[in-house]
């Protein structure tokens, strides 16, 4: 069974800031559910009030991403482990907007 | 033109995983990176990113690396693929997102367009509000990372970021949801203070006063 949707893959899916599959899926998704689409209309009306949503502020600033100097030491294998341990669940489990920017340009040693 | 004795030592140093010599490459080049892609982009952040993907193709392109290349020039053909591969992905990017309208039975654009309520609130004043969101946001987050917290900082990623439930978080993190329910709080507690501190309005947070 595929993930339920949360709120902010919706924010995110705003901002085509998704994996591709992920875009796809939401976009299904949108066509066969119109309550998905008031959700989305929802989010749009919000924004347009200005009330600031945390996740959306943490992924458009990119509060955690990795700088190229961490990016780098990870690739070379040299970052401290607890740091590359956290920086590969940023990848992969946060869904790192640099790497969902870029997907084919990051392989994860 | 091939690289110089001192590019060569340079990716040498690279190749034995010396921090120091990656860094070294990205204090030479990465202004200069910057301002060709700059012109070439709308905004900034598509930018920052070309040339952090400019940096990822090199490390990752490193074992091929020829001597006999310059290591400016071949960073700027990196830099420039990875200008047109996201060019060509722009041009293909549907530039409006559909919702169904309710009255409808079809596919309409958004409209973007501003409703009266809407302009209330200046962009100006939302700026503030959001820059005072992110240093509070942002020290917090180094401040994790500094002190090695990292359960913390991915408990929180995950609650905000990806919005999971404390449940989905705390099986994702091996940790039990009284964990993720406290460090959820604390986190809380800071950001309301902060919030506090600058005179920013409640009711633009509403996720620190559900």
């Amino acid at each position: 069974m595929l993930d339920p949707f949360h709120q902010p893959d919706f924010e995110a899916y705003l901002d085509e800031a998704l994996p591709v599959e992920e875009m796809t899926r939401i976009e299904k998704a949108l066509r066969d559910d119109p309550s998905l689409a008031r959700q989305l209309a929802a989010i749009l009306a919000r924004r347009d009030s200005g009330v600031i949503s945390l996740g959306e502020v943490w992924r458009r600033h990119r509060l955690s991403c990795p700088t190229r100097q961490e990016l780098g030491s990870f690739l070379l294998g040299v970052l401290p482990d607890d740091a590359a341990k956290y920086l590969t669940f940023h990848l992969e489990v946060a869904w790192c907007p640099s790497r969902i920017a870029r997907p084919e340009g990051l392989t994860i040693p | 033109m091939s690289a110089s004795s001192s590019e060569t030592l340079l990716i040498s140093r690279i190749r034995a995983g010396e921090p120091d010599a990656w860094n070294e490459v990205i204090a030479r080049y990465e202004g200069r990176l910057l301002g060709f892609v700059a012109r070439r982009v709308i905004t900034q952040a598509a930018a920052e990113d070309l040339v952090q993907e400019t940096f990822v193709g090199f490390l990752n392109s490193l074992p091929n690396y020829d001597p006999d290349q310059s290591l400016e020039g071949y960073l700027f053909s990196i830099a420039a693929h990875k200008l047109t591969d996201l060019l060509r992905h722009e041009g293909r990017r549907p530039t409006l997102p559909l919702i169904a309208e309710e009255s409808s039975d079809g596919w309409q654009p958004v409209d973007r367009g501003r409703c009266a309520s809407s302009i209330v609130r200046s962009h100006e004043r939302h700026g503030l509000e959001e820059t005072a969101l992110v240093n509070a946001l942002g020290e917090m987050i180094d401040h994790w990372r500094r002190q090695g917290q990292w359960e913390r900082l991915q408990c929180i990623e995950l609650l905000w970021v990806r919005g999971w439930s404390n449940k989905e978080v705390a099986a994702q993190l091996s940790i039990s949801e009284q964990t993720v329910a406290n460090y959820k709080f604390e986190t809380i507690a800071r950001l309301r203070s902060a919030v506090r501190g600058q005179g920013l309005p409640e009711e633009v947070f509403p996720e620190l006063y559900p």
